[in-house]
């Protein structure tokens, strides 16, 4: 396009300058021809001037017709409406709607609907409506507030100004005080006003008159009096009224006070009998019963103090008499209308008075008179004396610890709280030793009291048994070893029992390390032994020399049935389980837990050296303490022994046993916390390092590790010299060797 | 009736008149009665979407008073 445009350009100065001598002309396209072979910037700079040249040459206008308009059809004549800021290139033209149309006309498009837009939007304004965006729904137009506003003020001074027209309308008819005044003033005005009254009613009587007189020629007279009579007695009158109950009291009515009374409400489907009430009495009664009812004191009564009613009398109660009213309603006074009820009403206040009189009791002045007292008890009194029954009270010597008891020190000193326990509570948690149905531990807390009953025993027994003895000695075994106790049990007591366990202690019972000698260890000696006392027995009671002891006569002949096995029969096993049991037990192969004494078992020498009874006693006392202070709290503060000092050792020692001392066991743990051993060269080097241990320790300090010193000993002994001559030799040395023998 | 501004950024901007429901060719035939352009030289864009002419100004959305980009091909 440009270079058209240039072509034309040329073209058109040509033109233009034809006119002008040819010698210029011709000059310039010299030049325009030289410079086109130069630079282009220069030959534009040369246009440019060229072009001022020529204006400044010649001042006719020239008018620049661009090339574009000339192809297309030139447009309209437009009425151009330029925009305010006029920039050369930033104008905005546009063509009024009857010229668009005209060009639509033109280009064969429709007109503009300018009219029926407008139309419409005018419409939507007036109507108020308008369409959403997708022309589906029409919306109704958000109401002006402030117009709103507007027509209200508006509205409320109208009816305030109708208001006001209706007050004054009203006002203007009322006659002002004034006004009155001055009509009442003017006399003529009243008597004329009175005397039209008058006059009025005079008329009006008259024709009242005038009426009954064509009544009474009708005779409509007659027939309104027979009216008026039946009237009369269709009334309801005080016939009516007898026998209907008034429910309340006769004394609410009192004479010259009248009472209006009405019928009571009541269901439309009752049957009852009318009843007539009082409004106001009903209310009185209403406002008296919630006053109670706020004074009522409340339920709680302890001491079951007795309500005393008006006439002093103690009111029966019935049990949870408050809840009585509700039960079977409330009683209320009535009578009936015509039925005087004075008597009913003597009779029942004299029923108070005599309810009132049966509560009291009749006391008379005179005393009984004096008798003289007897000092016995007559027989209907000794019927009445009860002797109070003896408590029997069972004789308990208190328990005897005894710490140096061989066999265990322990049992010995809890047996009787336990016991003691079982006495005076009876508790499921402690172990009850003596309920067990077969086996029977006699007790040893009773020792002294169990032994002197058991000489007592014996010594019955003994006489029985010397008696016999005359007779034969067999007769004896026959005895029944003790009483009170049935062959299928097993008597087990202490010392039974610890001879049981003890067995094999050669010294024991040789040395006379036995209390009495007499004791129940007799019965387990052998029936030899038994038999040889019997016979000594016998001759100590025979011979007649000896200066008789008679305790001491009694105490060798302390006789056990001879061949009584200490242990029963073995239960039979093949019964059951329980039996199974019973025999487990009885063997000792179970223990129950409170038999397990360790002092008398065969591994007491497992025992803690410095085990002491006050240690275990304080024990028991805390834990007892504190199942006791379960629920209350500590009764005393909590005092720390001074004398605990206990000795803590730590010791580590590691899987070959070798004690560890500070470092090692920190290096010991470390590596079993973390889970990774020393490697195998610090392993071998550990090793390597307790084997030298080991072996300077099994070294002797008195020798060399090669022994040559034991050897050049042995050497000496060997030669009996006192000396040894070392040389370098063989030879030598043994010829040293040798000298010496020779 | 809607008016429309269209600008070439080069010195020319034109108001048209036209309705809504008119393509947007006959909106280049207007414009181009009014520039003196063919109308099949002149190219109608709003940032980079060109408008085809077989189309119908409210559906491309064109309203009143609105500011179309005019190019020459």
């Amino acid at each position: 396009m440009g270079s058209s445009s240039k072509k034309s350009k040329d073209k058109d100065r040509k033109r233009r300058h034809s006119s002008r001598s040819s010698s210029l002309e011709r000059e310039y396209r010299e030049k325009k021809h030289r410079h086109h072979k130069k630079h282009h910037k220069e030959k534009k700079k040369e246009k440019i001037i060229k072009q001022y040249e020529y204006e400044s040459d010649s001042s006719d206008v020239i008018e620049v017709i661009p090339d574009e308009e000339a192809s297309t059809p030139p447009p309209p004549k437009i009425q151009c409406i330029h925009s305010p800021e006029i920039g050369h290139g930033q104008s905005s033209e546009s063509l009024s709607v009857d010229e668009t149309n005209k060009l639509r006309a033109k280009l064969g498009l429709k007109p503009l609907h300018i009219d029926s837009k407008s139309d419409k939007s005018s419409k939507q304004k007036e109507d108020g409506k308008r369409k959403d965006d997708l022309g589906e729904f029409y919306h109704k137009p958000a109401v002006n507030i402030a117009t709103k506003h507007q027509q209200e003020k508006i509205r409320e001074k109208l009816t305030q100004h109708k208001e006001k027209r209706h007050l004054d309308q009203k006002l203007s008819k009322v006659k002002l005080l004034g006004e009155a005044d001055s009509d009442i003033d003017d006399t003529l005005k009243w008597i004329e006003k009175n005397k039209k009254i008058v006059k009025a009613r005079q008329e009006a009587e008259k024709r009242a008159k005038m009426l009954e007189e064509l009544d009474a020629q009708f005779g409509v007279g007659e027939v309104v009096e027979s009216e008026q009579r039946l009237k009369r007695n269709l009334q309801y009158t005080e016939k009516n009224l007898h026998g209907l109950e008034v429910e309340h009291d006769t004394e609410n009515f009192k004479e010259g006070q009248t009472i209006v009374l009405t019928l009571k409400d009541k269901d439309v489907l009752d049957e009852d009998a009318d009843v007539l009430v009082n409004v106001n009495l009903l209310e009185d009664e209403r406002y008296k019963k919630n006053v109670e009812n706020k004074k009522q004191k409340p339920d709680y009564n302890p001491y079951d103090i007795e309500d005393i009613d008006e006439f002093g009398n103690l009111k029966t109660k019935s049990l949870l008499s408050k809840y009585d009213e509700e039960i079977e309603g409330t009683k209320k006074n009535s009578f009936r209308i015509g039925f005087d009820n004075a008597a009913e009403r003597r009779q029942v206040i004299m029923n108070t008075v005599k309810e009132k009189l049966a509560n009291k009791r009749l006391e008379s002045l005179q005393t009984p008179e004096l008798t003289i007292a007897s000092d016995y008890y007559s027989e209907q009194e000794l019927a009445k004396f009860k002797k109070p029954k003896k408590k029997i009270k069972k004789l308990r010597s208190k328990p005897q610890t005894i710490v140096s008891d061989p066999e265990g020190s322990k049992f010995y000193t809890r047996r009787p709280k336990i016991k003691e326990d079982t006495d005076t509570i009876i508790t499921d948690d402690v172990p009850a030793v003596d309920i067990k149905p077969d086996i029977k531990v006699e007790e040893d807390i009773d020792d002294t009291l169990e032994r002197a009953l058991h000489k007592a025993r014996k010594l019955k027994q003994k006489e029985a048994i010397t008696t016999n003895s005359f007779t034969s000695v067999s007769g004896i075994k026959d005895e029944p070893q003790e009483d009170g106790l049935d062959p299928g049990a097993i008597v087990l007591n202490t010392t039974a029992e610890f001879c049981r366990t003890l067995g094999d202690i050669p010294t024991y019972g040789k040395s006379g390390n036995r209390e009495d000698t007499e004791d129940l260890l007799d019965y387990e000696k052998d029936a030899h032994e038994d038999v040889e006392m019997d016979m000594e027995a016998v001759e100590e009671t025979t011979g007649g020399w000896n200066a008789v002891d008679p305790n001491r006569s009694q105490e060798v002949s302390v006789v056990a049935p001879f061949e009584v096995p200490i242990l029963d029969e073995e239960p039979d096993v093949g019964s059951g389980v329980g039996a199974a049991l019973k025999l487990a037990m009885s063997k000792g192969y179970l223990e129950k837990e409170d038999k397990a004494r360790p002092s008398n078992s065969k591994l007491a020498h497992l025992q803690a050296q410095h085990y002491s009874i006050e240690d275990k006693s304080y024990g028991e006392d805390f834990d007892r303490g504190a199942r006791r202070e379960r629920y209350t709290g500590p009764i005393m503060d909590f005092k720390e022994r001074d004398a605990f000092k206990p000795n803590v050792k730590l010791e580590y020692i590691d899987d070959e046993g070798h004690v560890l001392n500070a470092k090692e066991a920190f290096r010991y743990l470390s590596h079993k916390f973390h889970g990774k051993g020393p490697g195998k060269n610090k392993i071998e080097k550990r090793l390597k390092k307790q084997q030298q241990e080991g072996l300077m320790k099994k070294m002797s300090s008195t020798d060399t590790p090669l022994g040559t010193l034991n050897m050049l000993q042995a050497k000496q002994k060997e030669m009996q010299s006192p000396f040894i001559v070392l040389s370098g030799g063989k030879h030598t040395h043994s010829t040293t060797i040798s000298k010496p023998r020779n | 009736m809607i008016e429309i501004t269209c600008n070439d950024r080069l010195g020319k901007k034109v108001r048209v008149k036209c309705n809504p429901d008119d393509t947007v060719a006959d909106l280049k035939k207007l414009i181009a009665a009014q520039t003196g352009t063919k109308w099949d030289k002149i190219v109608l864009k709003k940032w980079y979407t060109t408008f085809k002419d077989h189309i119908q100004l409210q559906d491309y959305e064109i309203h009143d008073g609105m500011n179309l980009e005019l190019y020459y091909q």
